[in-house]
């Protein structure tokens, strides 16, 4: 048990890029738009968009898990489509447009997508959920009248491994009954 | 080279990103929409000093028909050609190898020209594009090449580019009414998965006999390189292709398949499937 504890600790070591401290570390300015507010940050210019939003910008909606294009748990929306943040230099960002599942609640309440998930009970672990969320969202904003085809092409790109996806599907077709009132 | 240690030059227009190319392409990555890039970064299977962010290079990204020839830019990505009406109606061979790469994230982010350069046996664009008989322009400070796909790739991951020069397009042939055309792929899931095999074929200028005067058929996943597959296209062309011999003209193309046995597949079975999927294609670029 402390085996296993200490070698997931010693792996988040690896993978956090702050721990990358080095007479040679090279930072750059990035300016961005992140969930409606102008950012502009200082960091290293090969860093991934996603480390640049979990580690220096503290927006941690966006989870890493495979860092390979191949989850969707770190999906946000870059100029009206949604990426994966993993697969994004932050370089690439520069005077984009980045919305997280943080920026989809407006006022203190949620959006329909998220209301949904909550109420059929389309969660487990959760970890997945954000970046799930923030592709039905995607989906939303483009097709209200999505059939579950589309749904499931949409959220072809997010893998959940503990729900098996049919309440997830169910949310969505929900969601987008309420997103069109 | 840890990831912090690494500049990122960020050019303003192709001018910009040639004269850095022509300064000094030492330690120098260029990456377009960064999908393979990134990951080989990560596992530090690359180690650049600086990389060439070229996504700001605006004028690589579209899709455009000039005579008889559709050309796409290399920064043109997967959601881009699989929404352009000119790909559909005169590429749709390489739409349909679009539509099944990665998921939506990475077409919303992967380009064509990343995937030509990153010169993988298992580049999902290629095969479509040997079929096509595309073109690849390359630029430099020097000028434009045009270079025949099948002369860009020299063996594995080996490409024919000069490391003053990027990819600047691909162009080739538009399909017309008396053409015919497929892709198909088989991998591990629908979607986020490396081809096991994939195959594309075209087939143009159908006469009055119904043979075809020109047909093209590629392989990909089963050798360094994509294969063209000649003794089958020559069974293509000779006389009239009919249903009932689609089956052996599909096995011939087993012959040209050199694969290897990796995790995703034996040889021997992806040796079968090339010709299972071969005939798939052609029954549905015929009949489709």
């Amino acid at each position: 048990m402390v085996n296993t504890l200490l070698i997931v600790l010693d792996f988040r070591l690896e993978k956090v890029p702050s721990s990358e401290k080095t007479a040679l570390r090279i930072e750059k300015t990035v300016n961005f738009r992140l969930n409606g507010e102008q950012v502009t940050v200082k960091c290293p210019p090969a860093y991934t968009l996603l480390e640049v939003l979990r580690e220096e910008l503290h927006v941690t909606g966006p989870k890493e898990d495979c860092a390979k294009g191949e989850c969707g748990a770190c999906t946000v929306i870059k100029d009206g489509a949604p990426v994966c943040s993993c697969l994004v230099l932050v370089s690439q960002a520069e005077g984009s447009e980045i919305m997280t599942s943080e920026g989809l609640v407006k006022d203190g309440r949620l959006n329909p997508v998220q209301e949904a998930f909550i109420e059929q009970g389309a969660v487990q672990c959760g970890h997945c959920i954000p970046g799930m969320i923030v592709s039905a969202s995607a989906l939303l904003m483009r097709n209200q009248h999505p059939t579950v085809d589309e749904i499931r092409t949409a959220l072809s790109g997010n893998l959940c491994r503990c729900t098996g996806y049919s309440k997830i599907i169910t949310a969505v077709q929900e969601a987008a009954k309420n997103w069109r009132q | 080279m840890m990831r912090s240690e690494i500049d990122v030059l960020t050019p303003r227009n192709l001018d910009e990103a040639l004269g850095i190319l022509n300064e000094n392409q030492t330690g120098l990555r260029i990456v377009a929409g960064g999908s393979d890039i990134i990951v080989q970064l990560r596992d530090g299977v690359i180690k650049p000093q600086r990389l060439l962010n070229i996504l700001s290079v605006k004028e690589l990204r579209f899709v455009r028909k000039q005579d008889d020839r559709i050309h796409i830019g290399a920064l043109a990505t997967y959601n881009d050609i699989t929404s352009s009406p000119l790909t559909r109606d005169h590429a749709w061979p390489l739409v349909e190898a679009s539509k099944q790469i990665g998921a939506i994230q990475l077409q919303n982010t992967a380009t064509l020209g990343g995937n030509l350069g990153n010169a993988s046996p298992a580049g999902d664009s290629l095969p479509p594009l040997y079929a096509l008989d595309a073109v690849v322009v390359t630029r430099s400070k020097a000028g434009a090449r045009d270079i025949p796909i099948e002369e860009f790739y020299l063996s594995y991951r080996k490409t024919a580019l000069k490391p003053n020069e990027l990819i600047a397009e691909v162009h080739f042939k538009a399909l017309g009414a008396n053409d015919r055309g497929a892709y198909k792929k088989l991998g591990l899931r629908l979607t986020n998965a490396i081809s096991i095999v994939d195959v594309a074929t075209v087939l143009r200028g159908r006469n009055g006999e119904g043979a075809f005067d020109e047909a093209r058929v590629a392989l990909g996943a089963v050798a360094p390189t994509i294969r063209r597959a000649r003794v089958c296209e020559r069974a293509l062309t000779r006389r009239p292709v009919t249903r009932d011999v689609l089956g052996d003209v599909a096995a011939l193309a087993m012959e040209d398949a050199v694969p290897i046995d990796d995790i995703r597949g034996s040889a021997r079975y992806r040796k079968d499937v090339v010709a299972s999927l071969l005939y798939e294609a052609l029954e549905e670029a015929l009949y489709g």
